[in-house]
């Protein structure tokens, strides 16, 4: 099914772009606004929304775009009356959960507009929604993570225990218990996107707790910098940090926003994609779609200085058989890439760490089960705000 | 165990205390001459800009402490300016510095995120003294150079406020600045190098931040070590060795709002140095070694001459 | 009379009205004027910047209710503020105060028993309350143990931002927010009016107003009014007359922190419908509203055109971010520029300068 609606949408394209319908007819630039939660230089999650849509615009002579920064939810609707008023924009993308009731109300004020709002769960019949999910990735350098420690202890700096955030931290685990069953991951929060010295002295307590390997979510590189210092490793997030730190960034997940933003616009110009039928359009793109990048920067999936240690490192798989942590980890990725994907780190049988069944034998999270995740894996330690416990 | 424990967390409260001491030195020694200066914030985030500048665009990370001194106190002067020479509200304008710093550090940082920065202040190990029991573990493994300079200079900005004359100048200003203008003391002169030095020291804890302890910008990095530092200069009773104490409390009690979190909510650790600075001053208010207020007489009072 | 540089100052101990607002109106020149050097010096056209930002607050009926949207909470807890700085109580802490009005306001509208038509009176009720019994620490602290109200009000804050953080993660998170820390949609009948399609919740507004007039008329023309006005120009010479600062201390920060809570009602009831991150919920309305106190010289009646003109000053750095890319940053910077200049320029009201004549 997935497969014929694909099918289906590159063929419109391809009718599209012949007869050239849609907003391309009168030789007039597509206008698309961008609405951000962070500053565009956090070095987090609004950079790489912002280098998503450079990406776009780099590659559409048809397109020009403009942003706002910092738009909080009470501002939202106010920035979207003015880039639809007064800049004239076709297309509006809001880019946190916490604009999607504005972007909603938004949107019935004006149903000529496109809207796309990221990360939340309404839409309507000119608003879609788009994520990209980073969690294989983290599944990746979990299983990467698993092999090079010593200590036996990993450390997560988390930002707000959000789904998102949840989900990572899970995906992380469940790679780690797979190359490392003895290996726990420790877990600490910061209760906050940006917090430059609060994510330092987690990262610090974490290592006087004995961790010798990081992930995080948060928006500067400094929990990399401080794993740096401290002879020990780390994974970057969000966006390309392996220059801050070329001895400790083993590999990373970097989010590629450019494929998501180029292809709705794409669409949206050619007249496939109208303020009447999005109702159903939601984008959920992974490592398939390259909306989710592994490796510490763009050319480097994983840092040299590790690689002989992930291939002498060999475990056991039961359908792979015996095999080193780098080719399980290149395996994987081919699995996760593929046409049809054959992998997901969210394959039951699975347990929280509570005990409780998570998912049955041989069963696949659904999109809805990893977008409202609450539990915690076997293996993680710490703090969890709102644990459920049935 | 308790033993490692204790020792890792100690060395995080002096690698984490010093921009608080730096900039409570600062502000003690404002307050002292009768000014108080709420715009700590802003000050300790245009040294922080400035350092990361300097540093980021010479090479050269020493220097970009000197800047930022600098710049620290040139924001420092306009407080001064306000508030001694123009005697407008302490409060207020302390209050317009922090927004201004904020403001200004964030508009002129921009072209400066996201970058790494290659010359940093980074930590050293003292031989010998690092084979000392415990202290050594504490104090001279990995520890960062601003780290001593704060350390080494607490003692000297206390002797010489309680034991020089500079220091008896400084205190009579505060204290009672109409006697000392007719015992023939620069009242506003004293008050604007007190001022000017708070602004210095508050701008070198913005450049420990940015090229030493955390080497990179951040927009609104400093986070509110600005208004910490307020509450320790009073928690400190305008001592700087109080202050040393009280900085290292605070900043034991934030590396362990990370590290106790195991036990409990992180939400409720991250309220504890706020709410242990409340009851730290009930505690000096009502506790049985309570002393006379330390705090200058004409705090907050601009000096008008002729008057009273 | 004194000399000071090359002028001579004589003292002008009750400034006319004219005076007061012709001074005003040149330290807000010069502060625009300065400010034109900070958009020049970021390649900015002073006079485009100028332009945008004043179309963005007024340029029509639409900007000018994005100019009254943001001035609400400003007015009420600016408003607020004035009577605690008129007895000299330095509250710093309005914009816990204002948060701690949002989680009164969220327990009435999702977890309290009051039933829906009393909704929206129970929330300014209790959101008053809660404001202002957060605000009775730092003013009981202060009155009987002498503890520094800066400190405490500042202090209070961060702990009520890491309040609503426990509030929204645990025991108030959303069962229709698909796991996010945020607490459910307000129902229909906690959720204010709004003038016509604009984001104005009219009744905060009226809140705001009638409460600027009542504490005019309490300041000014009742007992308690002149305690605190003798408390707070001279603290020694009203407890002489047998004046109680402790009773004036508290009446104040309760009517100072109840503004500000009911200020927080506004903002969840009237603009958010739900609890979330702090740092969402009030974009710094207590902070600005200390600026809005203080340029209203500590008048009630005129923080109603304060707030206006700081409304204005949001509206329109929303529109320059807008309009000319200007990062966020540009509304701290006019705003901390305006207040030195009002500061710098009190000296001006109090004092006359004239150049000092040749002996």
């Amino acid at each position: 099914m997935k497969r014929f609606i694909v099918f289906t949408l590159v063929l419109l394209v391809g009718l599209g772009f012949m007869f050239n319908v849609g907003l391309a007819a009168d030789g007039d630039k597509l206008k698309a606004g961008f609405i951000y939660v962070g500053p565009v230089g956090d070095y987090g999650y609004s950079q790489g929304h912002d280098e998503g849509r450079k990406y776009a615009e780099e590659i559409f002579p048809w397109l020009e775009t403009f942003y706002v920064e910092n738009v909080f939810p009470p501002d939202v609707e106010s920035t979207i009356d003015k880039f639809v008023r007064n800049k004239d924009a076709d297309v509006v993308f809001t880019t946190s959960y916490g604009h999607m009731d504005p972007t909603i109300k938004a949107a019935k004020k004006y149903p000529d507009t496109v809207f796309f709002h990221c990360s939340g769960f309404k839409r309507a019949p000119n608003v879609g929604t788009y994520f990209s999910g980073l969690y294989q990735t983290y599944y990746l350098t979990g299983l990467m993570a698993g092999a090079l420690t010593e200590t036996d202890k990993l450390g997560y700096v988390g930002a707000f225990p959000t789904p998102e955030v949840k989900r990572h931290i899970n995906a992380f685990a469940i790679g780690l218990k797979e190359a490392n069953p003895d290996a726990t991951l420790l877990v600490r929060w910061l209760n906050a996107w940006v917090d430059p010295s609060g994510a330092k002295e987690a990262t610090e307590a974490l290592i006087e707790e004995g961790v010798d390997g990081f992930a995080f979510t948060e928006d500067t590189p400094t929990v990399l910098q401080t794993a740096q210092e401290n002879g020990a490793f780390s994974f970057s997030h969000y966006n390309p940090m392996y220059r801050f730190a070329e001895d400790a960034a083993v590999s990373g997940q970097i989010s590629n926003w450019g494929v998501i933003y180029a292809d709705i616009l794409y669409k949206v110009y050619y007249g496939v994609y109208t303020s009447e039928n999005l109702e159903n359009v939601d984008y959920w793109w992974l490592m398939k779609e390259d909306s989710a990048v592994l490796g510490a920067k763009r050319d480097m999936m994983i840092n040299p200085e590790y690689v002989d240690q992930l291939k002498s490192t060999t475990i056991t798989d039961p359908l792979l058989g015996e095999l080193s942590v780098y080719d399980l980890i290149m395996k994987r990725r081919e699995q996760m890439k593929a046409d049809r994907v054959t992998f997901d780190p969210f394959i039951g049988p699975m347990k929280d760490r509570q005990d409780i069944q998570r998912l049955k034998d041989g069963e696949w999270a659904s999109h809805d089960e990893l977008w409202t995740i609450q539990w915690a894996y076997e293996n993680v330690k710490g703090p969890w705000p709102d644990e459920p416990t049935e | 165990m308790i033993e490692a424990w204790v020792i890792g967390t100690l060395a995080r409260t002096l690698a984490y205390g010093t921009p608080l001491l730096l900039g409570t030195l600062g502000e003690i020694y404002s307050e002292r001459s009768g000014v108080v200066n709420l715009g700590v914030e802003g000050m300790m985030i245009m040294g922080a800009i400035s350092a990361f500048a300097t540093a980021f665009t010479t090479g050269n990370p020493w220097l970009g402490i000197l800047v930022a001194a600098i710049a620290g106190g040139l924001a420092a002067l306009v407080h001064a300016f306000a508030s001694i020479t123009l005697r407008a509200n302490q409060v207020v304008s302390g209050l317009a510095l922090t927004m201004l710093g904020l403001g200004l550090s964030g508009l002129f940082g921009k072209g400066f995120e996201g970058k790494p920065l290659d010359s940093t202040i980074s930590n050293v190990t003292v031989p010998l003294l690092k084979d000392i029991p415990y202290l050594g573990k504490i104090l001279f493994i990995d520890q960062n150079p601003i780290v001593y300079i704060s350390i080494v200079l607490t003692p000297i900005l206390s002797y010489i406020l309680f034991k020089t004359s500079i220091g008896i100048t400084i205190r009579s200003v505060g204290e009672n600045p109409a006697a000392a203008d007719s015992a023939g003391i620069n009242v506003w002169k004293v008050r604007y190098a007190c001022v000017l030095l708070g602004g210095v020291l508050a701008g070198i804890a913005g450049g420990y931040l940015s090229i030493a302890y955390r080497p990179a910008w951040t927009q609104g990095m400093t986070g509110g070590m600005g208004w910490l530092v307020i509450a320790l200069t009073i928690f400190a009773s305008w001592k700087p060795g109080r202050g040393l104490v009280g900085a290292y409390i605070f900043g034991a009690l934030i590396h362990l709002s990370y590290r106790l979190q195991p036990f409990v909510a992180p939400q409720l650790l991250k309220m504890m140095p706020y709410a242990f600075a409340i009851l730290a001053l009930v505690a000096l208010a009502i506790g049985p070694g309570k002393q006379k207020s330390e705090e200058p007489n004409s705090l907050m009072e601009p000096y008008v001459r002729g008057e009273k | 009379m004194q000399e000071y540089l090359p002028f001579e100052i004589t003292e002008r101990p009750n400034p006319s009205g004219f005076v007061i607002i012709t001074v005003s109106l040149l330290a807000l020149l010069s502060a625009f004027l300065v400010a034109s050097f900070v958009f020049w010096a970021y390649g900015t056209n002073p006079i485009t910047a100028y332009t945008a930002l004043f179309d963005g607050a007024f340029g029509g009926v639409y900007e000018l209710s994005e100019t009254i949207r943001r001035a609400i909470p400003l007015l009420l807890a600016g408003v607020g503020l004035v009577i605690a700085f008129k007895a000299q109580f330095w509250n710093i802490g309005a914009e816990g105060q204002l948060l701690l009005g949002t989680i009164a306001a969220t327990w009435v509208a999702l977890f309290s028993p009051v039933p829906e038509p009393l909704m929206v009176p129970a929330m300014f009720f209790f959101g008053f309350l809660a404001g202002s019994l957060w605000a009775l620490v730092p003013a009981v602290l202060k009155s009987k143990l002498g503890i520094n109200d800066v400190i405490t009000t500042l202090m209070m804050n961060y702990i009520a931002i890491n309040l609503v953080l426990f509030l929204v993660q645990g025991p108030w998170k959303g069962e229709h927010q698909w796991g996010f820390p945020y607490s459910d949609n307000f129902p229909a009948a906690a959720q204010l009016g709004t003038l016509g399609t604009t984001n104005v919740h009219w009744l905060t507004l009226v809140i705001g107003l009638v409460a600027a007039g009542l504490i005019y008329v309490l300041i000014n023309r009742t007992t308690p009014g002149y305690e605190i006005r003798v408390l707070g120009s001279n603290p020694s010479a009203g407890r002489f007359a047998g004046m109680s600062y402790v009773k004036t201390s508290i009446m104040v920060m309760f009517i100072s922190g109840g503004m500000a809570g009911m200020a927080g009602v506004g903002e969840i009831a009237g603009i958010h419908h739900m609890l979330r991150n702090p740092s969402e919920l009030s974009l710094g309305y207590g902070y600005t509203a200390i600026i809005v106190a203080w340029l209203a010289r500590k008048n009630p009646l005129a923080v109603i055109l304060t707030a206006f003109f700081f409304g204005a000053i949001f509206a329109g750095g929303d529109a320059l971010k807008v309009s000319l890319g200007l990062p966020f940053q540009i509304t701290d910077v006019f705003n901390g520029l305006i207040l030195f200049f009002l500061i710098g320029s009190e000296i001006l009201m109090n004092y006359k300068f004239e150049w000092r004549r040749s002996p």
